[in-house]
Order: structure tokens, then sequence, then C-alpha cells
């Protein structure tokens, strides 16, 4: 008690020089900006939850929070809504898909990175011009090789698990990534290894893979995040729901949903949750990834 | 259990090539190594065709769903057609459908534009190779061959597609089993046509690099010139491609002419087509004479930025009595959808970096809780957007009793039909009292509500960019404009913008970019109501493939959008070779 109020009067005093108060007042001034900042980034999300909790005329009556939490629309909204096939469609597409990247990508990576063989800064270049084609440019020319490669496959492409993943089992942004981190380690490891006698794939999956377990976890995460948001390729190549991702389920169930409000929020509670808490368990790498080859890029 | 074999191998392999180094190092002085598989130059080999086989699935998949796409979007634009894979050749009659004449000025300027670049490569090469005696002009045949055989291979795709893309309709009627088709599929592979087009290709293809493999070695082996092949492969390419476009262009005015003549009307398209060139001849002569008059000195510089201004104002005044009767022959909604995009960066890029700047310069003041905030900034951009913008379309909902109209009935205002909201912004703060036309309207309520909640998405991702890109910059800089009594405007404008340049032109090109891709939440976002006014290019492109099933109007749209996407790459890399300081 004493002790707390001598605290008050140390700031007190302190704060009566000039000096002192106008950096406190910077300061208050930074953290207001900051804090409104956060504000405006999570309050949207904050009132999707409130509103998946409401019931009807609660959610349409312009209420900021519900009386009483209607738990059961998350049950209703995942039946109606067919997540739990959309949910596991998703989880296959992403196993498939980032499994394939992360082989294809990680051998094209350390070709870049490690072996020396004639066009080398060519297919390099060619490969980064592929990151500026807009994605409008692929739909027609895919939709129609994909239906083609189907009719010679022995397994459908359309509707169908290949159509929604082989095309994404190579990036240029994976195999930049994974370059970058590549190209860090330093060359004596490859030497020693050399003088072990091993080659360059078990020294790819036995010392470059696992000392860039940095970078491959953050091309796992954003394989994830790409699988779990793709809507317009969806759109075009799935017209049952037997394979339909999340997002594209989700779109459906809106329409469908109408002015169900509750129900609608609840869904996007759904399809947000488990990405959001990937996120808030591997933050570090995400933000990390995109700093090193944003700047980079 | 194969990939053991091969790792085994590999193992195998390689010590047995340690080894072999070892020897050969002293056989050579000896004897010639015994074989071309062996030795040091053996090992380069081998490591060549592995580093190729690791490429190989990567490109494969890259190739056939990155990069084949170009050529075959180019080919199914020239088709004319609805709801069918393969329609009749149509030349570029898609592109007159979206912006009317316009296409031959843009084919001719490209087509210019390819010449352009290849002679000055070439007159580099050449400039070079006459000042340091180097000896450039061997590699001028093996970078020709390969080059043609480069473009006879792009010829041998667009002789095999058209009947590949057959197939389907060959097997209408017939029984339509999968052995049908692969039987057909192997039947047009051995068409001697497309044989021979694969086979002359190759040839050439695998003869040039030989070739020039062995110019390589002989080079390597007297000097240490430099390698030629690059400048002259790509100035022989664009040579055949510019002239291909030109050649399809004179075709396709010919064509053009000869029908205006049989319907009896006339056809101003070369007075069209001067008119245009020439309006932005000058309004490039314009930028030009200003860039120079900073060179000069007070009196000449003058001069120079007054004929420069009259130049321009006379490009623009021809293009302003021109474009728009080009544009209104055009298809109308592929030019909204061009406005809307622009609408769309010219609102969300500068706010969003700008806001991005401030919060990124804050937090990287020591502030307690940063790697919370960074964390909560970050959040909307990772969030699945389809969910995000689910909540949006509530936040922005008509309803009266929706967030925002609620707000605005706590200040008294009358509640909006935001993203349902066809009228321009500006139309609508003037009251509509005045008729301002579509740009000077502005970009509709509805499109602003998208690009706010683009802002909402991105910023966070801009800022930890920021972030990243300052904390690159070398703390000793700050002590020492501290040291020069800088205050923290000061440095903040002296120091920190100046080396953040590089991530500041790397996040406008990339923003820039990304909104001209932007597809995803704009399709979730675009409701009926707004009348079209926020479909950007992409979902224009998307609709005309997916509800009109428009095959080749898709691909021609999609193409231009490409073309707009490299002009404004070049110009910002042009730019930011003058502006960004890399420090």
């Amino acid at each position: 008690m004493a002790s707390g109020a001598v605290g008050v009067s140390r700031v007190r005093t302190r704060l009566a020089d000039p000096a002192v108060r106008r950096v406190a007042i910077t300061q208050a001034i930074i953290y207001f900006i900051l804090i409104v900042g956060a504000a405006v980034s999570i309050l949207p999300f904050l009132y999707t939850v409130s509103v998946s909790l409401m019931n009807l005329t609660e959610a349409t009556g312009g209420r900021a929070l519900p009386t009483t939490p209607q738990w059961n629309n998350y049950v209703e909204a995942w039946h109606d809504a067919q997540f739990s096939l959309y949910f596991m469609n998703s989880v296959k597409i992403t196993l498939i898909s980032v499994g394939g990247a992360l082989v294809f990508c990680a051998l094209a990576a350390y070709a870049f990175a490690q072996m020396e063989f004639p066009g080398k800064t060519f297919l390099f270049t060619l490969l980064l011009s592929t990151l500026m084609l807009p994605e409008a440019i692929t739909w027609v020319p895919n939709f129609i090789t994909v239906s083609w490669l189907g009719r010679i496959s022995p397994v459908p492409w359309l509707n169908n698990w290949p159509s929604l993943t082989i095309p994404f089992m190579a990036s240029a942004f994976g195999i930049f990534l994974l370059r970058q981190f590549f190209q860090q380690i330093p060359q004596e490891l490859w030497d020693s290894a050399q003088i072990d006698g091993s080659g360059h794939l078990r020294y790819l999956i036995k010392v470059v893979l696992p000392l860039s377990s940095a970078a491959v976890m953050t091309l796992v995460l954003f394989g994830f995040v790409g699988a779990w948001n793709a809507l317009a390729w969806p759109i075009l190549v799935t017209t049952t729901p037997d394979w339909r991702p999340i997002s594209y389920g989700l779109l459906s169930f809106l329409d469908e949903a109408g002015a169900l409000l509750h129900l609608q929020m609840a869904g996007a509670i759904i399809t947000m949750l488990p990405i959001v808490v990937l996120y808030f368990f591997t933050q570090r790498h995400f933000i990390e990834g995109i700093a090193t080859t944003g700047l980079k890029g | 259990m194969a990939v053991q074999n091969w790792e085994n191998d590999l193992h195998v392999d390689s010590t047995a090539s340690q080894h072999a180094a070892f020897r050969s190092d002293l056989q050579q002085q000896v004897r010639a190594a015994p074989s071309w598989f062996r030795g040091r130059q053996g090992r380069r080999l081998r490591e060549m065709l592995l580093a190729y086989s690791f490429l190989a699935p990567a490109f494969l998949i890259i190739g056939l769903f990155g990069l084949f796409p170009l050529a075959f979007a180019a080919y199914e634009s020239t088709l004319r057609g609805l709801n069918k894979i393969v329609g009749s050749y149509d030349g570029l009659g898609n592109y007159v459908k979206a912006v009317d004449n316009l296409i031959y000025i843009l084919t001719f300027w490209i087509a210019i534009g390819l010449a352009y670049f290849a002679v000055t490569t070439i007159a580099r090469a050449v400039r070079e190779h006459r000042q340091e005696n180097t000896n450039a002009m061997r590699w001028v045949l093996p970078a020709i061959v390969t080059a043609t055989g480069a473009a006879l291979f792009a010829r041998f795709v667009f002789v095999l597609l058209p009947e590949m893309l057959l197939i389907p309709s060959k097997l209408r009627g017939q029984n339509n089993t999968q052995e049908a088709f692969r039987g057909l599929v192997v039947e047009t592979w051995w068409l001697p046509k497309v044989q021979i087009a694969l086979w002359v290709a190759i040839i050439l293809l695998a003869g040039g690099a030989a070739w020039a493999m062995r110019v390589n070695r002989s080079v390597a082996r007297d000097s240490r010139d430099p390698i030629y092949f690059v400048p002259f492969f790509s100035a022989g390419i664009s040579l055949i491609s510019g002239g291909a476009l030109i050649w399809l262009t004179w075709n396709e005015i010919n064509a053009a002419y000869a029908e205006a003549l049989e319907e009896g009307v006339g056809l101003e398209l070369w007075s069209q087509i001067v008119t245009i060139s020439a309006g932005f001849l000058l309004l490039l002569l314009a930028w030009r004479l200003w860039e120079s008059a900073g060179h000069r000195t007070s009196n000449t510089g003058m001069a120079v930025r007054l004929v420069s201004a009259v130049a321009l104002m006379a490009g623009a005044w021809v293009l302003i009595a021109e474009l728009p009767r080009v544009v209104s022959a055009g298809d109308e909604d592929w030019w909204n959808g061009l406005m809307a995009t622009v609408f769309y960066v010219m609102g969300t890029v500068p706010i969003q970096l700008g806001l991005a700047l401030i919060l990124a310069a804050l937090l990287f003041q020591k502030i307690r809780g940063q790697t919370l905030f960074r964390v909560l900034y970050f959040l909307p951009y990772v969030a699945p957007f389809v969910g995000t913008a689910a909540v949006f379309r509530i936040i922005f909902s008509n309803r009266p009793t929706a967030p925002l109209n609620s707000m605005l009935d706590l200040f008294g205002a009358d509640p909006l039909l935001w993203l349902g909201e066809p009228s321009g912004i500006i139309e609508m703060i003037t009251g509509g009292r005045i008729d301002l036309g579509p740009i000077l309207s502005g970009p509709s309520l509805a499109l602003v509500a998208i690009m706010i909640y683009g802002i909402w998405t991105y910023v966070g991702f801009d800022t930890v960019i920021f972030l990243a890109g300052l904390g690159a910059i070398p703390n000793e800089l700050y002590e020492v404009a501290d040291i020069d009594g800088a205050g923290g405007w000061a440095q903040f404008r002296h120091v920190t913008l100046p080396l953040l340049s590089p991530t500041i032109y790397f996040l406008s090109l990339y923003a820039v970019i990304g909104t001209f891709k932007a597809f995803n939440h704009i399709f979730v976002l675009r409701q009926a109501a707004a009348l079209g006014t926020t479909d950007t290019a992409s979902i224009v492109i998307f609709q005309a493939f997916k509800r009109d099933t428009r095959y080749g109007y898709a691909s021609a749209l999609a193409i231009l959008l490409l073309l707009i996407i490299m002009v404004i790459t070049l110009v910002n890399n042009r730019i930011a070779s003058r502006r960004v300081f890399y420090g």
C-alpha cells in the first residue's frame, strides 16, 4: 500500500520533468495508434464469433453480443453445409499437393543451389518469370489440358484429385524459397560429405533437408494455406461436391444459407479455425518465411 | 525399394568417381582419358545429367501448367466459337471485339519493340567485340541456328495442338471409349506433318546447342572471353517473333479491308493507327525531353522543358480526340473491368503501403509487445479469405441494422447500400446533380467497400515486410545521424526512407501486380446489385470463360491482361533503376 503510493508519487515527480513528459506522451500516442491498428485487425474476427453464437433474430437485429450463446449453430452449420465432406476433401488435397511439392521443389531447388549445369541462369530466369503470369491466363488452357489428360490417363482428372493437386505440386515460389535456404548451407559440408562418399541425393536427404527444416516448414504452411484458399480453379474443375474443397464449399453454403447470418458466420468460423490455430502455433515460421522471400524477391 | 537402389548406385558411383578423379589427374598428363564418360569431363557430364533429372519433375509440371498455357492461350485466342474448344480460325477477331482497332496498333508496336530490342542487343555485342577485341562473332551462327530451332519448336506446338484438340469431335457419334481416344492420340502423334515439324525443330535445337558447346570449349581454352550466346539467341528469337507478328497483323489488316470493301463501307483503320501512334510517340518524346532537361544549364533546360510541354499537350490532345472512339467501339465490359482495376490499384496500393509504413516505423521503436502486435496485424492476411470476406459481406450489408449502417444511424445519416451500390462515390458526394461521366464519378461505393477489405487484408503483410526491411538497416547510420544532430523526422527522411526504397519498390510492384491479378475476394464480395461496377479484369475474364463459355475470347482478354502486367513491370523496373538506392 505504502510502496504503491511512493511509486505513484515518484512517477508524478518524473512526469513533472518536461523532457520525460514529452517522451511519455509520444509513447502514449504510439501505443494508441498501434492498439487502434490491432483492434481494426481483429474486430471482424471477434464480430464473427459473436454473430455465430446468436439466434436468427439477434443476428439480423444488429446486436453486438448474443444473450445466450447458441453453440448448436456450429452443429447445424456443419451438417447443413456438408462440412465433413469438404473438410476431408481439403485435407486430402492439401496432403497430396504439399507432399508432392515438397519432393519436387526440394529436388529442383537443390539443383539450382548446389549443382553446375549449362542453362542454369536461363532456366532460373524462366522459372521466376512464371511468377509474373496472371492466374487468369492459365484458366482456359489448363482446363482444356486437364480434361484432355483425363481422357488418356487411367483416372479421370475433372471432378477428381489429379486436377486439384498435380498442377500445384511444383511452384516457382517453393523452389525459390528452398533455394534461398539451401544456398546458405556452408560449402564445407558438401566437401566433407563427398569425402565420406555421399552422392548428391543422399546429401540432400541426410544433410540439406534437416538443416533447412525452417524453410520446409514454411513451404508446408504456405501449401496448406494455398490449398485451403483455392477458389477459382476448383470452381472450374469440380461440378459435383465429391472433391469440392472447403473454400468453394463455404461459398456455396453462403449462397444457400441466404439470410441465416448466424449459420453463415458459424460456417466461416469452421473454415477459418484450422488455419488460424495453425498460424498461432507457427506464426514465427509464417512471418519469417514471408520476410526472407519477400525481401530478396 | 527402388529409391534405395538408386541411392546405393549413386553412392557407389560417386566413390568410384572420387578415385577416378584422383587417378585421372595423373593420367591426363600421360595420355588422354580413355572414355568421355570418365575423368573430370565425365564427372561434369554426370553431374549435369543428374541435375537435369532433379529438375525434370518440377519443370514438367511448371512447363505443362505454367508456361505451356501461354502458347496455348495465344493459339486459343485466335479461334472463334461459343461453347466450343476448337472453333474456326478467326485471326485477331477476338482482340478486335475487345479493344477494336487498338489491337493492330498494339501488335505493330510490340513488333517494333522486339526489333528494337534485337538491334540494340546485337549492337552492344558488336561494340564490345570491336573495343575489347573479343571473338563475339563466332557465336552468331550457333545462336541463330538454336533460335530458329526454338521458333520451329513453337511451330511444332501449333501444328500438334489443333490436331490433338480435334480428337474429341472426331469421336462424336462413334463409340466414345477411352481406348478409341488413346488410339486417336497415338495416331495423331505419328502424323507425318507432326513428326516432320518435331524432328526439324529437334535437329536444329540440338545442332545449335552442340555447336555452341563446341565454340564454348574452344573459347575457354584460349581466352577469357565472355559468352555471347544469350544476346544473339534472344535477339534471334525476338526478330523471328516480331516478324511473325508483323506478318499476322498485315494479313489481318488486309482481310479487314477486304471485308469492309465487300460491305461497301470505308475503313478508317490506317488513319487511326497513325494518329494514335503519333499521340503516344509525342508523349514518349515529351517524357524523354523532360528527363534530359535536368542535365542542362538553366536556360537551355527551360527551353527544352517548354518544348517537351508543347509535345506533351499535342500528344495528349491527339489521344483524347482519338482514343474514346476506339474505346467505345470495343467491349464495354472489358473497358469497365480495366477501369475498375485501375481504380482498385490507385485506391488500395498507396493507402495500404502508407499505413503499413507508419505501423512498421512505430513498431520498430522498441515497443513492448512487438511480437503480439505483429501477430495480430498479420492475422487478416493468413485467415482464409472466403471466411473473412463472408464477414465483410455482413459488415457492408445494406440492411439498416448491419454494423456500418447502424453506425451511420448513430450520426443521423441514412443507411447506404454499400456492396450493392453501383453509383460512383464522387457522384454520390456531389449529390448526382452534375453528370460526371464514367471516369470522373469515381469507383462505385461497392468497389470502395471491396477496396477497404483489400487494404484490411494486406496492411499486415506489408507491415511485416517493412519491419524486415527496417531491421536490415545498420544501426550505426542512426548513431551517426544522432551525432550530427538529426531529429527523429530528419532521420526517417534521410536515412530510413532511402535505405528502405528497395523494399518499397518491391512491395509496390508486388501490390500493383497482385491487384491486377486479384480475383478471389472480389468474386466472393461482388453482388448483382452493383451492376458489374466491381468486376475487375480477372472477373471479366472468368465470366467470359465460365458463364459465357467463350474460350477464345477469354484467352484473348487474358493475353491482353498479361501485356498490361508486363508493361507495368517494365516501367516499374525503369523507374526503380533510377530512384531505388541499393545501399
